[in-house]
């Protein structure tokens, strides 16, 4: 009853989604875009690994980037089980998972402008003159993720179980 | 048979990463070169800027919050 009184709040499983979110988006981006297709390497615009010693001086940056990304992820996960023992958060699966896409989303774009476009320490495809698609890609992707995972936060908002009620 | 078997034999002869012997010295150099702290903090910018943002948003007590109507249940006499 007394939950029903309360303020709710929404934004603690929000961030916590969204750390989680941009996170996750950082692993595929390491695993699918540097390892698996060897793109997007963290300093490959100051530095294109065209040899050796180049390319593992970018693999040494894409590791320290990945460090800090993993870092995102833990602290997520800390904030989410904070989220769990509170009764004024609704744990809403709609809300939670629609920061996922938000938190993707946000991670491709704020890398995206700020690496790619303003600082040109790297592209995602840099084994050509013109960066501009494969860059505007990587931005439009994150657009079509934040996008989708507004909508679904904003389907959450009907969803008013507490967290700490719900199990 | 005897190929595979020659080159296996061939490979743990070997001394391990011959080229990294010769190359590491110049890969740690490039690492860790004069403008180490600059690249190390202009590559955790976004990240810096994301957990700043999400923390604020975590710890603010009026951004995305409201008071719930009572349900109908629980409001009839």
């Amino acid at each position: 009853m007394e939950a029903n009184s309360s303020p709710l709040h929404r934004g603690p499983l929000i961030a916590a989604g969204i750390l989680l979110g941009a996170g996750l988006g950082g692993f595929v981006d390491g695993i699918v875009l540097h390892q698996i297709l060897q793109w997007h390497n963290m300093l490959s615009g100051k530095l294109p690994p065209n040899n050796l010693i180049d390319a593992k001086v970018n693999m040494y940056w894409d590791g320290v980037f990945h460090a800090a990304v993993w870092v995102m992820t833990a602290l997520g996960l800390r904030l989410l089980w904070a989220v769990g023992h509170r009764r004024d958060v609704p744990w809403s699966g709609r809300t939670f998972f629609g920061s996922l896409l938000i938190g993707w989303g946000l991670f491709n774009v704020i890398e995206g402008i700020i690496d790619h476009e303003i600082l040109g320490l790297h592209h995602v495809y840099e084994y050509t003159i013109r960066h501009l698609p494969a860059d505007l890609a990587f931005l439009g992707f994150g657009l079509l993720l934040l996008l989708a995972g507004w909508a679904l936060v904003r389907a959450g908002r009907t969803d008013t179980t507490p967290a700490a009620a719900s199990h | 048979m005897l190929k595979l078997l020659a080159t296996l034999a061939l490979l743990l002869a070997a001394t391990t990463a011959q080229a990294c012997a010769v190359c590491r010295p110049r890969v740690e150099a490039a690492i860790h070169a004069p403008d180490y702290t600059d690249t190390l903090l202009l590559l955790l910018l976004p990240v810096a800027l994301l957990v700043g943002g999400v923390l604020l948003l975590f710890f603010s007590p009026t951004l995305f919050s409201w008071k719930p109507t009572p349900p109908r249940s629980t409001v009839a006499p």
